[in-house]
């Protein structure tokens, strides 16, 4: 068992208590210092704190909060990420409008990444993804820029239809569970009778966050909007929960192989498509948002041949080694980019090396840390897909090697600009991380050195790299044309033609029916006044009564 | 001297007209005789309460030579009512009548007049033949007829006119008929003729004779042009009498005929025609009152819709269904409908005056923004309007709650349909004035002390106790029924 | 003292009214005194009831108007609910209309109305006949008239007319439906289950239908809601107490105790009329939010967000499982409080910064931060985003839903939660990032307390009702026991 529920309580309770802080006028001042504090607790107890689970009963719908290792790989992968962009953004945003905002956001969103990690009901984890998806757009649209906006909104969109979306998966399948314990609702899932609808709704809600394709789409638009240390840790981190949504909630076994295909497939082709549509992009991040779809699309097909695999768990736990990688090594490619505007050119050159470094170890280089988790989670598929994903790994390479092309041109102009120790410490530190971390952890991944080093496993890994580099040299020596594809891609159209019905302005109003009296009561009323008129009414009442009487 | 308390209600109202005439009387003396009334009245009351009903020979000859009144709960009610009602009147009309105009003929006929209509309406109640009844209606008729005229404009010469000649037309077919019951039984004793066989082609056409002369001086649809002028002509005091309690005592005459003097008549045809009249005065006064721009005529059309309501006793109570669970419901409905109108009419009619008064002239606009400059006038008004829309708590939707359930267990929906459309179209009336005391900015010139406000106040607040209080006046109004039916709605 | 608790609680809101009313004008601190001494007193008393109604007494007292139409004043828990409501958020109210409308005129006409209408509701819910019911119905339908036309212009007067026109219709048609139930089955005790098998089947449909239609009127159900957005013209404390608390809620709550009290689910759902029920109750949730969507002006925005979020209340009352009761009463809670604060706020909006027009918000948040807080937490809370309490009800009518067989209605709410999303966030947006506009520039300061205190309070309650909805106190909480005492479809 968890130590009581205060622990793990505190570690969401410190992120949302520091982001009230930070509103305080006396504190506004010194708001970013708040950032790199507030992933602390849970980095401690993720490092250092007990497997279990413990119970606020009082909160929300009956609170239950729970660790053990491949959530706590998530958690402590996600809070050391977001700990080194906090500190980042310290010296980042120093000179920025509405730091306060910023922090306050910054830190209900932590807490809502936070609180995905650590959550055993269904309504803690709605709750918090609800908390880490939200206030993320206040991240992305901080610079307030037209097109800051126009992604916040298209992220907001698509992140309320991802919310909506997955309550009412979850709704449907809470009331199968009759309890919302997350183990009950997936074991709920697999018998209840909507259980392809279940599936599918949560799918369109972890999907949308996880970038799967077609729902990535706020992924290229958000991500050179937000402020780069938003960026990381959007990549880095916050699509993780979507990721780890789907292997909590996700039943395994029997009856799921039409979901495992589907998954894997729709994982694959998003591994594919974030390659190519990357390709053609000319902003540096947005280069990096389509590698993050690649790469998550690779998860996601992972994640899909667990659901049917004889050893679910372990399956599950080489995704989250993965993505403990990627989080690293992506937050720190983000980083790098901030990095790179505050170096001259003339310095850029070590920046640019231990950038390449890290790109090969994506891309899944041998004796990199990014190699080990590539080759851990090939080792989970077989066949064709196993070649597909080997094969990926040239597009990665080639992917990368655009952005690491692209990187040269966003050195600062003025040659005294200097990158403090402030900016380049998280950098180099997720760097390191990344690059050591997976051999660190191979065991808890059921794999061993030995495996990872096998003569066939590394060259696996070697050869997309070195067909990356053919095709990469043969494009830089014929430049094909580049086609022309909008950050953001299926989006743009769907924008246009909703943008186009809008103009017809929708309203709605019953038509007024207009009701003129027929006829005049007071012409009746002359009528009966007269004296007359009254004298023959009253004869005729007085006959007509008579008989009415006899009858 | 209780045993004789109702003679005494007829005689010192009368005796306080005669000497009115003689001399008017000084504020303290109309007083007197106000208390005096009153006092009588509460012994009657107190009486019924006691004994039940009871016959009283007045001079010790017994029927079917003397004369006899009778007491029975619905009469003390009526009483009991009217002495309410006209002591509220007199007492508004004080100021109007008995400082200013002590020389003019308006002051002077005044005093005399009132005390008659409260005679008449007494004598009325408590008549136990139905000659008596013709004597105490004529005078009443009189009495009122003076009353519209007091004004002396044209326009109050030609309602009174009017007034007068549908009169005639009433008495004479009531006449008639009552000459007719008198050809066929040789009596008009109201409990011996309830013994007597009526089934005879004479005592039908004597029935319907006197039904049509008493549905003219009710002013039921269609015998109501009368009415609106009349009452709107009126000065204020008069017109609350005239709409509150006069229409009541023909009323109250037809419900004696119909369930003390006849109740085996035949005729579910008759009653049921009776009661579409009755619901068409409902609709049609309504619908003609959201049409007047003057605001004592709004509330004298109101009269109209309201008497309405009253005819449906006949196709819910009356006839075979006399004998039925539900025709007390029905019955105590009506009645309690009768003397809650009598109560927050007269109380509008009173405001409508003040009003009036204040805004120096009659357009539904002398409403304006009255929550400020004469609260307590608006809130009469504004209570009154509740009993008058029959909506809780007040004695118009203790009423109409009877009226409805009688409906339903008779199984005439229709006439539930009626009743609620009338309280809707009621609603409709009322707020149009109520809506206006809202507005902002005063348009009263003339400023009312607070004293005169508080009558209609207390009377419109009498009506809406009727409806938190009801369970006594329930009994009370049962007294003296001739099939008990004290279960009420169980 | 306890079989006089009732009458207690109800003279502590009609004597301070009563009072008011003859006080003149300008004893302006008696006259608060006295309403925030009642309202003080009546939440003292009802603190106290609270626990002892969780002990599971119930108190009642009663006499008979006429023979056979009793008037039952009972305490029961759902009843409880109502009151706890009203008596909390008519205390805030007091404050923040004492604040709201400072030294204007005509006050001790509003506050004794204003009493008069917390008099009524309060008297709703102790009601333990249907006919007591409708007394005090109508009784609101009377207090709260001059409240809509407390301004005097043109627009109140029009618009007091038709709240007019369409409440007395509306009780007109359940004086009917009323009688004529209890004209077939006799009085209707709510303790009591009525033999409602003396009944012909299409005699008990035809009769519930009316009785929901005359009470449709004042929940605002689909086709009779348009006074309300017109009724929007009145003060701004009005709305807030019309549209959480008093008018919509009584509708509500009457739908509620027609449906399991009078009825009885079992026997509702025998009828085959939940199904009925539950779709007019989620046609007006979609109509409400399409139309939110269309206003350009706040407060009828906000209006027709009411329409839409008050038929949760019916939709749970009308789904034949007790998730969706559970929902359906706890939104009667948690509507009132996300509801009250937008009202607040928008009032404030309106008297601090002139603000009408939602295009006129630009910018506001910087100069009136506490309010636009407040109202966000609302609006989210509306929408439905945990942990706001907006969201609890959500789950449960979802749960009530899918438990009842009707998946659909889970469709229904998701669609309710993304309209709610497109008329709400370009509201906040244009308060948080929009550049300051000229009404912003001209906000004066968020002064005084007690106009802006109220709306954190009860922004404040919202989040809290919802962040700790499994704590046995909470909105969530009394309303699992009531379903659990009362009510075991």
């Amino acid at each position: 068992m968890l130590p009581g529920p205060l622990l793990p309580l505190a570690v969401l309770a410190v992120p949302l208590g520091m982001g009230l802080l930070a509103v305080l006028p006396r504190m506004r001042a010194h708001a970013l210092l708040m950032l790199p504090v507030a992933p602390l607790p849970a980095l401690a107890l993720a490092v250092f704190g007990a497997r279990g689970e413990a119970d606020a009963a009082d909160i929300l719908l009956g609170m239950r909060l729970g660790l053990d290792d491949r959530s706590a790989l998530f958690l402590a992968a996600s809070a050391f990420l977001w700990m080194l962009a906090g500190l980042f953004a310290t010296a980042y945003m120093r000179d920025t409008g509405k730091r306060e905002v910023f922090t306050g956001f910054w830190c209900l969103t932590l807490a809502g990444n936070l609180g995905v990690f650590l959550a055993q009901d269904a309504i803690t984890f709605y709750a918090s993804f609800t908390a880490v998806s939200l206030p993320a757009y206040i991240l992305i649209v901080h610079e307030a820029t037209r097109a800051a906006l126009r992604a916040g909104r298209i992220y907001m969109i698509l992140a309320l239809i991802g919310e909506t979306s997955f309550l009412a998966g979850l709704i449907l399948a809470g009331v199968q569970a009759e309890s919302p314990m997350i183990p009950e609702v997936s074991a709920a899932i697999s018998t209840a009778p909507q259980g392809d609808l279940i599936l599918g709704l949560l799918l369109v809600g972890l999907g949308i966050k996880a970038g799967l394709v077609p729902l990535h789409v706020w992924l290229p638009l958000a991500h050179p909007e937000a402020p780069t240390p938003a960026s990381a840790v959007l990549s880095g981190a916050i699509v993780k929960a979507g990721l780890f949504g789907m292997i909590q909630f996700f039943p395994t076994g029997t009856g799921m192989e039409g979901w495992s295909t589907l998954l894997v497939w729709a994982g694959l082709i998003g591994a594919y498509f974030g390659i190519f549509a990357g390709l053609t992009q000319t902003k540096v991040k947005a280069v990096l948002a389509y590698s993050t779809v690649s790469q998550m699309g690779l998860m996601i097909a992972a994640v899909g041949v667990a659901l049917a695999a004889n050893d679910p768990p372990h399956v599950f736990n080489l995704v989250a080694l993965y993505a403990a990688h990627h989080g690293l090594a992506k937050g720190a490619l983000f980083l790098s980019t901030g990095v790179a505007h505050r170096t001259p050119r003339k310095r850029l050159w070590p920046l640019l090396a231990v950038v390449a470094v890290v790109s090969l170890s994506v891309a899944g280089f041998p004796f990199t840390g990014g190699g080990a988790t590539k080759t851990a989670l090939k080792s989970a598929f077989h066949g064709p897909e196993a070649t597909l994903v080997a094969a990926s790994a040239a597009g990665t390479g080639l992917l990368l090697l655009r952005f690491w092309y692209l990187l040269r041109f966003q050195a600062a102009d003025a040659p005294g600009a200097r990158a403090g120790l402030a900016l380049s410490a998280p950098l180099y530190a997720a760097i390191a991380a990344a690059l050591l971390l997976p051999w660190v952890l191979l065991g808890f991944a059921g794999l061993e050195t030995a495996y990872i080093l096998k003569p066939s496993n590394l060259l696996s890994g070697i050869w997309p790299l070195v067909a990356g580099a053919v095709i990469g040299g043969a494009a830089w020596a014929l430049r094909p044309p580049r086609p022309p594809v909008p950050p953001g891609d299926l989006v743009v159209p769907v924008e246009r033609a909703v943008r186009r019905a809008a103009h017809r302005h929708l309203r709605f109003a019953f038509p007024r029916p207009q009701i003129r009296p027929a006829l005049r009561p007071e012409r009746l009323e002359r009528l009966l006044t007269r004296w007359d008129t009254a004298g023959l009414l009253l004869l005729a009442f007085a006959l007509g009564l008579t008989p009415l009487l006899l009858l | 001297m209780i045993a004789m308390a109702p003679v005494f209600c007829i005689i010192v109202p009368l005796a306080a007209a005669f000497a009115s005439v003689v001399r008017p009387l000084p504020r303290p003396l109309v007083g007197l005789a106000i208390l005096v009334v009153l006092g009588l009245t509460g012994m009657t009351v107190a009486e019924v309460w006691q004994q039940g009903a009871h016959r009283i020979p007045v001079g010790g000859w017994q029927a079917p030579l003397g004369i006899a009144l009778v007491v029975d709960g619905l009469s003390g009610a009526l009483l009991a009512t009217t002495a309410l009602v006209m002591t509220a009147v007199l007492l508004a009309a004080l100021p109007e009548f008995a400082d200013r105009d002590r020389e003019t003929r308006k002051g002077w006929a005044f005093w005399p007049l009132a005390f008659l209509v409260w005679a008449a309406l007494n004598a009325a109640f408590l008549s136990g033949d139905l000659f008596n009844i013709y004597v105490s209606l004529e005078f009443l008729t009189l009495a009122t007829l003076a009353l519209v005229s007091l004004e002396e404009t044209a326009e109050a010469l030609e309602a009174a006119m009017r007034y007068a000649l549908f009169a005639l037309f009433g008495s004479l077919a009531y006449l008639l008929g009552v000459v007719l019951l008198y050809a066929a039984h040789g009596t008009l004793d109201i409990a011996l003729l309830s013994q007597a066989d009526l089934q005879g082609t004479n005592s039908i056409v004597a029935a319907a004779l006197i039904t049509t002369g008493l549905a003219a001086k009710t002013a039921l649809f269609p015998f109501h042009a009368w009415l609106p002028p009349a009452h709107a002509g009126a000065p204020a005091p008069a017109s609350a009498m005239l709409s509150g309690l006069v229409p009541k005592a023909p009323f109250f005459v037809l419900i004696r005929f119909w369930f003390d003097v006849a109740p085996d008549l035949p005729g579910e045809a008759a009653l049921q025609f009776i009661g579409t009249l009755g619901a068409a005065a409902i609709v049609y006064g309504s619908v003609l009152a959201m049409r007047q721009t003057q605001l004592k005529r709004l509330v004298a059309y109101s009269t109209v819709a309201q008497l309405g309501y009253l005819f449906l006793i006949f196709p819910l109570a009356g006839g075979d269904g006399l004998s039925q669970v539900w025709s007390a419901g029905a019955w105590t409905g009506a009645t309690f409908h009768a003397v809650s109108h009598a109560l927050a009419k007269a109380a509008m009619f009173l405001a409508a005056g003040l009003v009036v008064h204040a805004a120096g002239h009659d357009r539904v606009s002398a409403m304006n923004g009255l929550t400020q400059s004469m609260p307590m006038t608006a809130f009469a008004f504004g209570l009154a309007s509740v009993t008058i829309m029959g909506l809780p708590p007040s004695g118009g939707f203790v009423a109409k709650y009877l009226l409805l359930t009688a409906a339903f267990s008779s199984g005439q929906f229709i006439w539930a349909a009626v009743i609620v459309a009338g309280g809707v179209l009621a609603a409709g009336y009322v707020f149009r004035p109520l809506s206006r005391t809202f507005f902002h900015g005063h348009v009263q010139t003339v400023a009312v002390p607070r004293r005169q406000q508080a009558v209609p106040l207390t009377l419109a607040a009498l009506a809406l106790l009727l409806g938190i209080v009801s369970s006594a006046p329930y009994a009370f109004l049962q007294t003296g029924r001739p099939i008990a039916a004290e279960e009420g709605l169980e | 003292m306890t079989p006089f608790l009732p009458a207690l609680i109800l003279g502590s809101a009609l004597v301070p009214g009563i009072i008011t009313f003859f006080l003149p004008e300008e004893r302006v601190r008696l006259r608060n005194a006295l309403n925030l001494g009642g309202a003080l007193v009546k939440l003292g008393l009802v603190v106290f009831l609270v626990a002892e109604v969780n002990r599971g007494r119930i108190y009642e007292t009663s006499f008979d108007l006429v023979p056979g139409l009793p008037m039952v004043l009972r305490l029961d828990a759902l009843g409880l609910l109502f009151v706890t409501l009203s008596t909390v958020l008519w205390l805030l109210t007091t404050v923040y209309a004492i604040g709201y409308f400072g030294r204007r005129r005509n006050l001790s006409r509003f506050f004794g109305f204003f009493s008069l209408c917390v008099f009524s509701t309060t008297g709703i819910a102790f009601s333990g006949t249907l006919v007591t019911l409708f007394f005090f119905y109508e009784l609101l339908t009377l207090a709260t008239w001059p409240l809509v036309v407390h301004w005097g212009d043109a627009a109140s007067i029009r618009a007091g007319r038709r709240y007019l026109v369409y409440t007395m219709s509306g009780s007109a048609v359940l004086l009917f439906a009323i009688v004529w139930l209890e004209s077939t089955v006799g009085p209707v005790e709510f303790t009591v289950p009525a033999e409602m098998a003396a009944m012909q089947d299409w005699t008990a449909r035809g009769i519930l239908v009316l009785l929901v239609a005359g009470l449709g009127v004042k929940a605002a159900l689909v086709g009779l809601h348009r006074w309300l957005p017109a009724a929007m013209v009145a003060p701004a404390p009005v709305s807030a107490l019309l549209h959480a608390v008093a008018v919509v809620k009584a509708g509500a709550f009457g739908i509620v105790r027609i449906v399991y009290d009078v009825y009885g689910i079992e026997l509702v759902h025998e009828l085959s009329m939940t199904l009925p029920l539950a779709l007019a109750a989620s046609a007006t949730i979609l109509f409400g939010s399409l139309m939110a969507l269309g206003q350009r002006q706040l407060k009828p925005l906000l209006a027709y967000s009411t329409v839409s979020q008050v038929s949760y209340i019916l939709l749970g009352a009308a789904l034949f499982s007790p998730y969706a009761t559970i929902g359906g009463l706890v939104h009667l809670v948690h509507q009132g409080l996300m509801k009250i604060t937008l009202f607040f706020c928008a009032g404030v909006f309106d008297e601090r910064a002139g603000i009408h027009d939602i295009d006129e918000l630009d910018g506001i948040g910087a100069r009136m931060p506490w309010t636009s807080v407040a109202f966000t937490i609302g609006a989210l809370g509306m929408i439905g985003l945990p942990p706001i309490a907006g969201f609890v009800s959500k789950w449960y009518l979802g749960l009530g839903g899918v438990g009842a067989g009707h998946e659909w209605v889970v469709a229904v709410l998701a669609a309710s939660s993304l309209l709610n999303c497109a008329y709400f966030l370009p509201v906040l947006t244009r308060i948080w990032f929009r550049a300051p506009g000229p009404h912003a520039a001209a906000a004066k300061r968020e002064v005084p307390a007690a106009l802006v205190v109220p709306p954190a309070i009860t922004a404040a309650a919202a989040l809290a009702a919802g962040l700790f909805a499994a704590f046995a106190y909470s909105p969530l909480g009394w309303a699992t026991l009531i379903v659990g005492r009362e009510y075991t479809p």
